[in-house]
């Protein structure tokens, strides 16, 4: 392990930290807009032009907010629940392939943190742990309404977590490789090599559950205003709610990421043209997390667990079986 | 040299860590500590080039055990400390140290009399998940099946158990029916209104 | 762009443009259960909302009124904070200190002081409205005799003090925005309903 390597890392870990927390930024000011237009509104515009400036006023408000930490909380929990969300957010990028190794100045880079050899797992065990920032947020605050946000968020997790594991089981009994870039370069052939062809369901089925992971609206049930305020992050102010966003910001393109590259050829052959379109990939399927959250409305806690335990689980649980008989044969 | 600095950083966090669950009388610092414990255990698989079982660990014991441990808390008021009651102290802590050398001596005699060795090296070419198939599919293939179907029975059980009563709804049902199959309500309340 | 409707029978009829919802009971087998999954899975429904939301966005049809910069136009009878108007000819107030708001208004927040001046007229001293309290109901224009308290329609109220807006000479028009014919005849709430001559019927002598 020599310097350079050690070097190269920390560059890279500084980079993506500080592009994702940007993108966070941006991505509200996204959802902020492509929900107005979707709703005849025009969304912010005065600060800067078209309201571009509004991240920057966001930012330093969140920043310069007094924070509050309240009197039955219990102190160190309340506090290091923001950070656990955040953190776990952005070290499960370490294993994702951002980008297709390029060579600048005679250098060649690999725009992956550390290329482990089961980094799809990796990727979902660490956002799993994502878990823990609502789960100990909420049972910290004194709140009910975090409470039952933390009750809501462990529910969902353990539970989409089977969905998620068991759907991406049959994509990777086919590739043989829980690599991501392994994942990629087995779909390198073109658009007739995505994975989505071969494995509609699991495609179908990670994509449900990667609403459910990161929380976003069809199952926004963990921090859903009209039933539990803003649920863990009821008692929350300051930079310390705001890293509870970057955190699910930062998730959203991840996932995006992930659902990119396994299902819809990532990178391709790594050439400018795939790395290109897997940017345009994962930028749909960001705006469909907005997109969605425009057009449908919430469900219910409890058709949350029918939906996962009565419908997703046995599709996937055939879709792994049937896979696995027509690879035998 | 990053491993040895590695290896005492992620040992001395997970002493600390599952100290602190043991020692802590509130609730949610000890589900805190124990699941930050899990996840720094984890480290020394990845130091070990283990990524699979460290990964298995992570989302395992800290994404679903650990859960359900945060599940059974939502029956604690958890910003209250838990009053613990204790009888002996004195035999409490002579059978913990007791435990403890007990476990040490399990643990330290192989490496004391040097028996111990990787008894399947890492072959090169093979990915970690597919070495750890190629074990568990062929040496321990017994032992395998027969935790699965152990696990299976318990999950029959388990739901068997909670789902006793599943099909009905006490708010589709009449009063008359509910009255009919819960006539512990009924006497209850009778005897209620003798007092 | 005023919007008048015509309220002239409001029963529900069979001929009226009410109906009832038809909504399909709740399946109670299990079979009938899975059909209404199946059904609502693969009907498409999912998708019409996604097409409609799409469908807005590209058309672009922004209802938003970028308040400081545009403001919506306010009904003629818009309550808003209360103007005092005065006589046309003299300039003197119309307010001849008769109290009926001060008597009508149902969260007591109007209030006046009057003493006879040296012509032997009454005359208003003090008269002062606490908006916190106001509930803007209307009631001291409607009862006004002398159309001397209306509504006014200013209802940006930014100040450092609530009580700037309620003094008497706040409320008062000037005498020289009287002069330049600038007191608007209030056609809004607490003035006469144009034709309302003709609504008044005599009163009936006889009984």
């Amino acid at each position: 392990m020599d310097v350079a390597f050690i070097i190269e890392t920390i560059v890279k870990i500084v980079v993506i930290l500080l592009i994702f927390s940007a993108l966070a930024g941006l991505g509200t000011y996204f959802e902020r807009k492509v929900l107005a237009f979707m709703q005849r509104r025009l969304g912010p515009m005065h600060v800067g032009p078209f309201g571009l400036l509004q991240i920057a006023a966001d930012g330093i408000k969140l920043f310069t907010k007094e924070d509050i930490i309240p009197q039955n909380v219990v102190k160190p929990i309340f506090k290091i629940a923001p950070v656990i969300t955040a953190a776990t957010a952005f070290m499960a990028s370490a294993a994702i392939p951002f980008w297709p190794q390029f060579t600048a100045f005679g250098y060649t880079v690999h725009p992956i943190v550390a290329d482990i050899n089961v980094g799809i797992l990796y990727v979902l065990g660490v956002m799993a742990i994502g878990l823990y920032g609502p789960l100990l947020g909420g049972m910290a605050s004194a709140n009910k309404w975090s409470l039952i946000s933390a009750a809501r968020s462990a529910a969902i997790f353990i539970s989409y977590e089977v969905i998620t594991g068991l759907s991406l089981l049959a994509p990777l009994m086919m590739v043989g490789s829980l690599s991501l870039i392994d994942i990629n370069n087995y779909q390198a052939g073109g658009i007739e090599n995505w994975i989505v062809w071969s494995q509609p369901v699991a495609f179908i089925l990670f994509w449900i559950a990667a609403f459910a992971e990161t929380g976003r609206t069809p199952f926004h049930l963990v921090a859903n205003d009209h039933e539990i305020i803003d649920g863990f992050g009821t008692e929350y102010s300051g930079m310390r709610w705001g890293l509870f966003f970057i955190g699910e910001y930062a998730n959203m393109f991840f996932i995006s990421f992930v659902i990119a590259i396994i299902f819809l050829g990532g990178f391709g052959d790594g050439t400018l043209a795939g790395a290109i379109q897997l940017i345009l990939k994962v930028a749909f399927f960001f705006f469909f997390f907005l997109w969605t959250r425009a057009a449908w409305p919430d469900i219910r806690p409890d058709q949350l667990m029918w939906l996962c335990w009565k419908v997703l689980m046995p599709i996937a649980v055939i879709n792994v079986v049937v896979t696995g008989i027509v690879m035998m044969f | 040299m990053f491993e040895a600095i590695a290896f005492y950083l992620f040992a001395a966090l997970t002493v600390v860590m599952f100290t602190i669950t043991v020692v802590t009388s509130q609730a949610l610092y000890a589900i805190t500590a124990m699941a930050a414990g899990m996840i720094f255990i984890s480290a020394f698989f990845f130091i070990l080039g283990a990524d699979f079982l460290g990964a298995i660990q992570i989302i395992v014991y800290t994404g679903a055990v650990m859960a359900l441990y945060a599940f059974g808390m939502m029956f604690f008021d958890t910003t209250r400390k838990v009053v613990e009651k204790r009888v002996n102290p004195q035999i409490v802590f002579v059978l913990g140290v007791l435990a403890a050398i007990l476990v040490v001596a399990i643990f330290v005699a192989p490496i004391v009399s040097n028996n111990i060795h990787a008894l399947y090296p890492v072959q090169e070419g093979v990915g970690n998940s597919q070495a750890i198939g190629m074990v568990l599919f062929t040496k321990y293939l017994v032992p395998f099946e027969l935790a699965a179907v152990m696990l299976l029975v318990a999950m029959i059980a388990g739901i068997v158990l909670a789902g006793k009563k599943m099909d009905k709804s006490l708010t589709l049902m009449t009063e008359e029916d509910i009255a009919k199959a819960h006539p512990q309500h009924e006497s209850h309340h009778s005897a209620g209104g003798h007092h | 762009m005023h919007h008048e409707e015509v309220f002239t029978n409001r029963n529900v009829t069979e001929s009226s443009a009410y109906y009832y919802v038809d909504i399909e009971s709740y399946p109670t087998t299990g079979w009938d259960k899975f059909k209404q999954v199946v059904r609502r899975t693969f009907s498409g429904e999912l998708f019409i909302g996604l097409w409609v939301v799409m469908r807005e966005m590209i058309k672009f049809d922004i209802h938003t009124v970028q308040y400081p910069k545009e403001k919506l136009p306010l009904g003629p009878r818009y309550r808003a904070v209360h103007k005092l108007l005065r006589l046309w000819e003299s300039g003197y107030e119309r307010c001849i200190g008769c109290g009926l708001c001060e008597k009508i208004c149902i969260s007591d927040c109007i209030r006046m002081d009057t003493r006879i001046d040296e012509n032997s007229r009454k005359e208003v001293t003090e008269y002062s409205i606490n908006l916190g309290r106001c509930i803007f109901c209307g009631y001291c224009a409607e009862v006004c005799p002398e159309l001397a308290i209306v509504h006014g329609p200013r209802y940006e109220n930014a100040s450092e003090q609530r009580a700037h807006f309620v003094i008497k000479d706040d409320m008062l028009t000037p005498l020289d925005l009287l002069k330049a014919g600038a007191q608007e005849e209030y056609p809004g709430f607490g003035a006469i309903i144009p034709g309302s001559d003709d609504a008044v019927k005599k009163t009936p002598l006889a009984y």
